[in-house]
């Protein structure tokens, strides 16, 4: 590095490397060491032979064939999938609709709209599950399928509208109205030129919506009845009585759910963020 | 009032088509927590859950007093315990969780675009792991014969009481809500021309001095949308105090749910929601002002 000279004075710069600030990188991997050791755990106890959650007896895939073979852990599993579909498909569809027309409503209240879908992220989730459970009580509903389909779609939607309106955001206007100058209506417009370039934005949404849906304890736990018990209401029952192997393997599972999701959603479309 | 479609971009549906939406977070959203402001001033049945149809204060009145033999109300101060210990609870989350965030938010912002991709995906598959996966997780770090413990027990150490305590209970609330603080603080820095930091230090500020007169500031937005979604969804917060601390350690979550289940006090319950959700209200109401005021820019959104 050249000197300088001010005033008068031969000056070498001061050179500060942000990448090496003292302290920074030391803590920050301190952090992510924090973030993934449990899940490490995990997942090495997942394929222990022992009957024992914690004592290790060599590797073994047993336990993956006895939750596989479980029939209670199956059910409640094939109940989770059941609702996080129903609530995906009625979320996205609904998330699709309104941010494609949500910018009609700015005269109407969009801000008072977007605060709206915002809502369930803010509420303390014990909160609206107790309120949840008391309204669908006062509106003649009973805890059941159809109670928890309606509470599932509710906190989907905020999730699969964020991808959904940061593709939509990422287009642009003029491809539409190059569509519109070439004469498209407003029918073929939705189907061969809106749709098919969302596509990722509604992929996304529907995989977050999914794992966020499949993913619910506290919510659900209020709604469930017993022949609608879904997974984690299940699995909350199976950790209060302490660590066990099978749970190991059901924790591995869903780990394996949200690290596939996860990726895909963020690597596959180069995401855009979004400030909103 | 303008024509509703007039304007709009070509592509787009008519402003009715985001009804269903609104409806349905309407009817879930504000449909609840009107029921549950209606609940908490109504009585509680002889018997049971639910509520009779009848006006009263009892169920606030309850969360301070408690009557005596006699029917004279005695200053009770249980649950205001309750209260405190989750508030501070929430607050060492939220101060810890920044401590570990920040470094890293810096750190990942440092680093070259691809590498930032991978980073900052390695924080968020902790956010959408399921919550009790994540709990769980720590019992196996810290359960008797846990990680910790077979480690402690190797060194000779000895054996320690860490699963089903506060400090547990404490560490899981941490552990959940850190990509919370990293992801919106990552978002503030990740635009930050940090040129300006470098000319700071040529300039002849001290590392720290940088620091705080120039980065700090810069994460402001960050720092804030950090602690409140840190901050809200602890003080609420339920699963960890019963799985990690063994329902030893009650926290206003808990003792929420618990009202609407065994002891079965739905409007002491709905009372203990409505403080809740007006603690959060004047937090979320004195950071608007404090944002209006100094012009930062607050989002709530990850």
């Amino acid at each position: 590095m050249s000197e300088l000279i001010v005033d008068g004075r031969k000056r070498v710069p001061r050179i500060l490397d942000i990448r090496s600030f003292p302290g920074v990188g030391p803590v920050a991997v301190a952090a992510l060491v924090f973030l993934y050791l449990p899940m490490l755990v995990t997942t090495v106890y997942a394929f222990n032979a022992g009957d024992q959650a914690l004592v290790w007896e060599g590797f073994s895939t047993q336990w993956f064939g006895y939750v596989l073979t479980n029939h209670t852990i199956i059910d409640t599993a094939i109940t989770s999938v059941q609702l996080a579909v129903a609530a995906t498909v009625a979320a996205v569809v609904m998330a699709l609709a309104f941010a494609l027309s949500v910018d009609g409503l700015r005269r109407r209240g969009s801000a008072l709209a977007n605060a709206l879908m915002a809502a369930p992220l803010i509420i303390p989730e014990v909160v609206l599950a107790v309120a949840t459970l008391a309204f669908i009580r006062m509106i003649g509903l009973q805890p059941g399928f159809l109670s928890l389909f309606l509470a599932h779609t509710t906190f989907c939607i905020p999730f699969a509208l964020m991808p959904i309106r940061s593709r939509l955001d990422a287009i642009g206007r003029e491809v539409f109205e190059a569509g519109a100058d070439l004469g498209a209506t407003a029918a073929p417009m939705l189907w061969r030129i809106t749709l098919p370039l969302l596509v990722p934005g509604l992929v996304s949404g529907a995989l977050l919506s999914f794992v966020i849906s499949m993913d619910d304890f506290i919510i659900s736990s209020f709604l469930s009845s017993a022949g609608s018990t879904t997974l984690p209401v299940y699995l909350y029952g199976l950790i209060r009585r302490g660590p066990s192997p099978a749970i190991n393997v059901v924790a591995l599972l869903l780990l394996t759910l949200a690290v596939v999701v996860t990726s895909f959603t963020y690597l596959a479309p180069k995401k855009k963020r979004s400030e909103s | 009032m303008s024509e509703p479609n007039r304007g709009r971009t070509p592509g787009r549906l008519p402003w009715f088509a985001s009804l269903p939406a609104l409806v349905i977070g309407a009817l879930f959203t504000i449909g609840p927590l009107a029921v549950i402001v209606a609940f908490s001033f109504m009585t509680r049945p002889a018997q049971g859950g639910g509520v009779v149809y009848q006006f009263t204060t009892d169920a606030y009145r309850t969360s301070l007093f408690t009557k005596s033999f006699n029917g004279d109300l005695v200053f009770n101060s249980a649950y205001l315990e309750v209260f405190w210990r989750s508030v501070v609870q929430a607050t060492i989350s939220t101060a810890i969780c920044f401590v570990l965030a920040f470094p890293l938010a810096l750190w990942i912002a440092t680093r070259t675009p691809r590498v930032q991709n991978l980073l900052v995906l390695a924080v968020t598959i902790p956010f959408w792991t399921n919550l009790l996966v994540r709990t769980y997780a720590w019992m196996l770090v810290l359960a008797k014969d846990g990680v910790i413990n077979q480690a402690s027990r190797a060194l000779g150490l000895g054996e320690h009481e860490l699963l089903y305590t506060d400090l547990a209970s404490q560490l899981g609330l941490i552990y959940t809500f850190l990509p919370f603080m990293v992801l919106p603080l990552y978002s503030s820095l990740s635009g930050f021309d940090f040129r300006l930091a470098e000319a700071g230090y040529d300039l002849g500020a001290h590392k720290f001095t940088v620091l705080r007169r120039i980065i700090l500031p810069m994460a402001r937005p960050g720092i804030i949308s950090g602690s409140l979604l840190v901050f809200m969804p602890a003080l609420g917060s339920y699963v960890q105090p019963v799985l990690l601390g063994g329902g030893k350690v009650l926290l206003i979550g808990n003792l929420i749910a618990s009202q609407f289940g065994d002891s079965r006090n739905w409007p002491f319950g709905a009372a203990l929601s409505v403080i809740i959700l007006a603690l959060l209200g004047l937090c979320l109401l004195g950071v608007g002002l404090w944002a209006r005021r100094t012009g930062t820019k607050v989002s709530l959104s990850l």
